[in-house]
């Protein structure tokens, strides 16, 4: 079975030395946060992870969602472990405190999600719902739907979803057909079906809260006619209690590849009761908003997953003997060497360990300015810092998610025959994380958002948030010696990004196919240069410290920057090529 | 024969006019005086009411836009009373009359004229309605022999179309004389009309106006979508036409309407059409007039913050509620047919109008014109639209819209049968010709003298060309550079064809260069667009590159070993305003709103417009000695971001020589400008630039000085101090100072280096972006 230690040290490097925790005390009400008390929470949830949420993984895993009769029901013991979770203020953590919420920033909920991802997944897909259909309550919401979903979703005890999807469009939501017919009493009554609604219906809690998209009669057409409805399962009574069951039914589960313990549902909206959320088709531009904290959330479930097939790869190579090094004896009191010695295994490693650390800091890095785009009384303050979010979500999501599926591939491939072996656990990280390429918008898409929203916009100011500050490192430690094997080779990353992205832009412009046919190469080449970047920062705090924490940082930001980043140069290559190879080919020939 | 092409004919031998009387000082007639002043022919302006002519002179030195394109213009206009000045008007060889819409009143005027005017003057009237036999009407054959009717649009500086009727008895000279006048003098493209009711302009777009509101209402759209649909997607302007009602005032269709009923056959479709609707009356009995009055369709309330919100008016109710931006999706349609085909109430209200529209108009030739050309040019001058009826039915198709005309039960206009399925226009040889009423082709007329770009551009293939700019051969060894970029902003594919221009002409490929082009803005300057995102990728060192090339660019324009013509019209700001800069002469559309706008986004001119400005004074034998005087010139013409708002102001500037030339018709212009390259070319040798003495350290405290007290006025913002601190320091000429010579290389050096380090401030950046987002430059 699978073993997980929360990376403290490592989240704690990230969030105070990398990140820094001054800025954060500097904006309203995160003033305390400071070791006292960021390390007690980052403690309690490792702990409820790896004792609660680990053990479930697997036999969640196996045993999977039942549908019967409309009642779905999670695995074993997923009850229990969320009652406790919502007993022990997890729900609470990110909410604000005027619904009861322990109002902590984004730079630790995130730390937190990790966490929770690394041990079950699955289970993270619950929580991780609702906190999305409070967001958009707490955004758009009515004060009057505020107060009466937003304290319950604050506790858990009602749970929310987000109801998108329908059988014929998922990314082209301008084609949805749920129809929302407004009634005498201002309600809505909403018809229509919905698919692949996670959490959509389940056990754990006394209501569901779902936020579902549909279309008005008078609606325009496409994507500007689409309005947001809040549709609970039971009709809340006066005092704000579960009433009657509403006309929302789950009629079927699917049979997935993986996050088998989450719920997945198919949806019957069949004349239900619903209220509009913010402004009559304004619907798709109210769940724009709240985009980004998804897909960065998407993104730390492909971190999450990548930590712990790490883990236990490094965990069986040091235990698996095979071999002798092929530089010489390791253990010569024992039969064969430990695999670890193996060049190719180190490579593996080092690949998912050097990916996985630049994921965090980078994750760090953004979490702040997501606080700061919320919470800094200056308005030009939150804005750059918000350029900064919405530039580097697509690539977050992207590139986490894929890092994600390789650590878990990889992780397979170090433990050899037996990685592919259920029982193991190794298997399921790939199957759960495959997930996370795919929803949320699929990767194809992050790329696309990011060449045909993310550049242009404004003249492209999002890019100043990323290029500016680099190029100000990269301009200020090009004196100093010791960190020439970092900037040298950040500098050459940066030089193509730059070069690339006036390239694709000024194509993007003429072509919008060449943007296209660039995008998922770009966003892989800004990625990585978004990481050598965060590991060079890293590698500088690391310089001259004797501490193990520190040397096997340099160690790592060296391996990157050696043995990684180089892959830029082909990215490079591919994104000017240009797209004439995928135009000129011909449809029937495929 | 065709009416133009009698008047070209005649244009060359036609007497010279060279004095003007107005009679009545209202907008109309006031305007066209101060054209006429414009030109530079003296003009007296008479009104019915003492002093009401110099009241309207001043009005208009302070109405913007001006009607005079100069302050000196005003000068020119004498004004005077009816009852007591008459005599003014004895040595005037034109009187345009300009009074109240009735023909007694006209009639009575005109009999006084005939006391005091010259034998041999002509005699207009600037009505809008009235025919023109009603006029003449008992004032004998001599009057009618020398009376014609002259109608302008409003404003009469502005708009490009003058519509002229002549009588039966009406002498040719006379029209002759009007129409050099009108095209060459006033700067007017002149187009022959029939005696009919609004001759041509003001007869299809009345009723494409009565069809669109007609229809919006039948369809029920809201004014947001009726304007969205009549506008862009059939080339016209974006008021569409709510906006365009609020624009020349609800108030005003009443009049036209009775006008129209009143002299149009009872069964003519303009008539068929008249109709009221509740809501427009009760506006205007309300004073909701439009711009003029309190607001009309549109309106703009104060919102809770003290911000602007654009309000529009709810056509089945009347009130007012949050303007919304049309959302159909038949607008995304690019293609004129497929919109007209669309099924959405958007699609079905472009069917209807476009029916009505076209419809009419193939039904009027040659009832009020002998041709479909002079149809479409009235139209597009008039009304400015970008395609006229016959040139959007070509775009439709003619036997597409007989066919739908069919479907719905109404007449199929003969000249529409006639075309069948064919076009009402075709290029043959290089020549753009139109099916003529007689179903032969005709050559488009071109009056004598005139060289169109378009023209030139379908005869030939360009000697140079990419995706920025092209260079067209326009005969006798003349080539000229025409920018093609969007609002033709300079970008780095305009400095290569730059490049490539000179280069021929060292090959001796061609002897003189003219930079014109047939846009609706000579160009706004460097692409900041470009600049910007170049800017937020940390691209520092592509960016100056660019910058160096550009003055590079510049001067080898004004070193090449041949005459190099600039010929503006419209706007040339900041890049394109140094390109003329560099230019040996400048032939300027009258039309020209020239200036250094650079500090607006938070720059100043890089490509050696600081220089060149610094080198216009300090050679100006009227500026004071010195090495101040240029450089606070300058400093104070850039730092304010001063444009020039006709190619007089921009003499006055110093951005054009005393010695450059002004042409009033810009159909004109290439064919001036060509002119003037070509006598420039005997003897030609590239101008020697003489070294400057600037004032240095001083003379930029100085400046700093004066910046401050601005400041504490609170005329400048805390970024504008930025900026001129830079814009003083370069022109001032860094660490140099007046007892040393100041090479151009080194000023250039300094507008690189102030240029560099204020792109990268982040208010320079904030102002680009916000000048890019919103056309504004913003206030930080």
């Amino acid at each position: 079975m699978p073993t997980y230690n929360a990376p403290l040290r490592d989240m704690r490097f990230v969030l105070t030395e990398l990140a820094g925790t001054e800025r954060l005390r500097g904006l309203p009400g995160c003033e305390e946060i400071g070791p006292d008390l960021v390390d007690p929470v980052l403690e309690e949830a490792a702990k409820f992870c790896s004792e609660v949420l680990l053990p479930l993984n697997q036999s969640g895993d196996a045993e999977g969602c039942t549908l019967e009769n409309g009642v779905v029901r999670t695995p074993k013991g997923f009850v229990e472990a969320y009652r406790s979770f919502c007993d022990g203020g997890w729900t609470a953590l990110g909410a604000d405190p005027e619904w009861g919420g322990q109002g902590l920033p984004k730079s630790i909920g995130l730390l937190v999600e990790e966490m929770i991802c690394s041990a079950n997944m699955a289970f993270g897909m619950y929580p991780g719902l609702s906190h999305g259909a409070y967001a958009a309550l707490e955004k758009h919401g009515t004060p009057e739907q505020k107060a009466l979903y937003l304290p319950k979703l604050t506790s858990g005890e009602w749970a929310g979803t987000m109801c998108l999807t329908e059988p014929h469009c998922g990314t082209d939501l301008g084609l949805i057909r749920t129809r929302a017919v407004p009634a005498e009493d201002g309600s809505y009554r909403i018809t229509g079906t919905k698919i692949f609604i996670s959490a959509g219906e389940h056990d754990l809690t006394a209501n569901i809260v779902h936020l579902v998209l549909a279309k008005l009669p008078d609606a325009p057409p496409g994507t500007r006619g689409i309005s947001l409805f809040v549709v609970p399962k039971y009709l809340p009574t006066e005092d704000g209690r579960p009433g009657p069951r509403n006309g929302v039914t789950c009629t079927g589960l699917e049979h997935k590849m993986g996050i088998k313990a989450s719920a997945t549902c198919a949806m019957a909206f069949d004349d239900a009761k619903g209220w509009l959320v913010g402004r009559p088709h304004k619907g798709l531009l109210a769940m724009f908003t709240m985009m980004n904290e998804a897909r960065l959330g998407v993104g730390v479930q492909g971190l999450g997953i990548a930590e712990i097939a790490y883990q236990n790869a490094v965990s069986y190579a040091r235990d698996r003997i095979q071999g002798r090094g092929l530089d010489g004896t390791k253990a010569p009191d024992k039969p064969a060497d430990p695999i670890l010695v193996h060049p190719d295994v180190r490579r593996m490693l080092l690949t998912m360990r050097a990916m996985t650390e630049g994921c965090r800091a980078l994750s760090a890095m953004a979490a702040l300015e997501h606080d700061v785009s919320l919470r800094h009384p200056d308005p030009a303050a939150r804005q750059a810092a918000d350029d900064f979010v919405q530039l580097m979500t697509p690539i977050i999501k992207a590139v986490f998610t894929d890092t994600g599926w390789d650590a878990a591939v990889l992780g397979m491939q170090v433990w050899g025959g037996h990685g592919y072996i259920r029982d193991n656990g190794m298997e399921q990280f790939a199957r759960d994380a495959r997930i996370t390429q795919i929803y949320e918008g699929t990767n194809g898409i992050q790329a696309l958002d990011l060449v045909g929203r993310k550049l242009g916009a404004h003249g492209g100011r999002y890019l100043r948030s990323f290029f500016h500050p680099v190029l100000a490192f990269i301009e200020a430690k090009s004196e100093e010696p010791a960190m020439e094997e970092f900037i040298l080779p950040l500098s050459k990353a940066f030089g193509r990004l730059q070069q690339v992205t006036a390239d694709l832009a000024q194509r993007g412009l003429r072509d919008p196919f060449e943007a296209g046919a660039g995008a998922s190469d770009y966003l892989r080449l800004f990625g990585l240069t978004a990481l050598a970047y965060a590991w060079a920062r890293m590698a500088e705090i690391a310089l001259d410290k004797p501490d193990a924490f520190y040397k096997a940082k340099l160690a790592t930001a060296r391996f990157f920057m050696q043995r990684i980043l180089p892959e830029t140069s082909s990215l490079a290559a591919k994104v000017l090529a240009g797209g004439e190879t995928l135009k000129a080919f011909e449809d029937a020939a495929f | 024969m065709d009416g133009t092409l009698v008047a070209a004919a005649t244009a060359r031998t036609a007497p010279a006019i060279r004095k003007v009387g107005v009679v009545g000082a209202g907008v109309m007639g006031a305007g066209i005086a101060a054209q006429v002043a414009n030109a530079g022919v003296p003009v007296v302006l008479l009104d019915i009411v003492p002093g009401g002519a110099a009241k309207a002179i001043e009005r208009m030195l302070k109405t913007d836009p001006a009607p005079f394109m100069h302050r000196g213009a005003a000068r020119l206009v004498t004004p005077g009373d009816v009852g007591t000045d008459l005599a003014l008007l004895s040595d005037c060889d034109w009187i345009c009359e300009a009074i109240i819409e009735r023909p007694d009143a006209k009639r009575e005027l005109y009999a006084k004229l005939e006391g005091v005017r010259q034998p041999g003057s002509i005699v207009s009237s600037n009505t809008s309605t009235i025919p023109l036999a009603a006029l003449t009407e008992g004032l004998g054959d001599g009057f009618a022999a020398d009376f014609l009717i002259t109608h302008f649009f409003n404003p009469p500086r502005y708009m490009r179309l003058l519509e002229v009727v002549r009588g039966p008895q009406t002498r040719a000279e006379a029209v002759a004389a009007i129409t050099a006048f009108g095209d060459r003098t006033l700067g007017k493209t002149v187009i022959p009309c029939k005696d009919r009711p609004g001759f041509i302009a003001n007869r299809i777009g009345g009723l494409w106006m009565q069809s669109a509101i007609n229809r919006a209402f039948d369809l029920k759209l809201t004014v947001e979508e009726a304007d969205a649909v009549m506008s862009r997607p059939l080339g016209i302007p974006k008021t569409g036409v709510f906006g365009l009602l609020d624009l020349v005032g609800l108030d005003l269709m009443p009049h036209v309407a009775a006008s129209m009923k009143a002299t149009l056959p009872a069964e003519d479709a303009y008539v068929l059409g008249l109709r009221e609707h509740d809501v427009i009356l009760r506006m205007i009995a309300e004073g909701r007039t439009g711009r003029k009055g309190k607001g009309g369709f549109y309106t703009r309330e104060k919102g809770p913050a003290g911000e602007s919100l654009k309000r529009a008016i709810d056509l089945w109710t009347g009130e007012y509620r949050a303007s919304e931006k049309a959302q159909l999706e038949s607008l995304s349609l690019r293609d004129l047919r497929a919109l007209a085909e669309h099924p959405d109430r958007g699609g079905r209200y472009a069917r209807a109008v476009l029916l009505d529209l076209l419809g009419y108009a193939a039904s009027l030739v040659p009832e009020i014109a002998d041709s479909v050309a002079d149809v479409d040019a009235a139209m597009r001058l008039g009304y400015n639209w970008k395609y006229g009826p016959f040139e959007l039915i070509d775009r439709l198709g003619a036997a597409w819209l007989a066919k739908a005309l069919a479907e719905d039960g109404r007449p199929v206009p003969p000249l529409l049968r006639q075309v069948g399925d064919g076009s009402f226009y075709r290029v043959q040889a290089g020549t753009l010709e139109y099916l003529g009423t007689d179903g032969g082709w005709q050559a488009v007329p071109r009056p004598e003298g005139v060289l169109l770009l378009a023209d030139v551009k379908r005869r030939t293939t360009p000697l140079a060309r990419n995706g920025s700019a092209s260079l067209w051969d326009i005969g006798d060894g003349v080539a000229c550079l025409e920018f093609h970029t969007k609002m033709n902003a300079i970008d780095p594919g305009t400095v290569e064809l730059l490049g490539k221009a000179v280069a021929l002409g060292k090959k001796g490929t061609i002897k003189a260069l003219v930079i014109h082009n047939e846009g609706e803005q000579f160009s706004v300057g460097a692409n900041i667009g470009l600049a910007l995102f170049a800017a937020n990728i940390a691209a520092w060192g592509e960016i100056e590159g660019l910058i160096e090339q550009g003055q590079k660019a510049m001067l080898a324009l004004r070193n090449a070993p041949f005459p190099v013509v600039g010929a503006p019209s419209g706007m040339a700001l900041g890049g394109g305003c140094e390109i003329l800069l560099h230019c040996d002469a400048v032939q300027a559309h009258a039309e020209s709103y020239i200036g250094l706008v650079e500090v607006g986004v938070g720059l100043i001119p890089g490509w050696g417009g600081c220089t060149a400005m610094l080198r216009r004074w300090a050679e100006n034998p009227r500026a004071p000695k010195g090495p101040m005087p240029p450089v606070a010139k300058a400093f104070e013409m850039i730092s304010t971001a001063q444009v020039a708002k006709s190619a007089f102001e921009a003499k006055d500037m110093l951005l054009l020589r005393q010695t450059d030339g002004i042409t009033f018709n810009r159909d004109r212009l290439l064919a001036d400008a060509k002119a003037k390259a070509l006598s420039l070319v005997e003897g030609y040798a590239p101008p020697e630039p003489k070294p400057l003495r600037l004032p240095g350290e001083t003379g930029r405290v100085a400046l700093a000085m004066a910046v401050r007290q601005q400041q504490a006025l609170g005329r400048v913002t805390p970024h504008d101090i930025v900026v001129c601190e830079h814009l003083a320091q370069t022109l001032t000429g860094g660490r140099k100072d007046h007892t040393e010579e100041t090479t151009e290389a080194e000023l250039h050096a300094l507008e690189r280096r102030s240029f560099m380090a204020l792109l990268k401030t982040p208010a320079t950046l904030a102002r680009v972006e916000h000048m890019l987002e919103t056309g504004r430059p913003p206030r930080n």
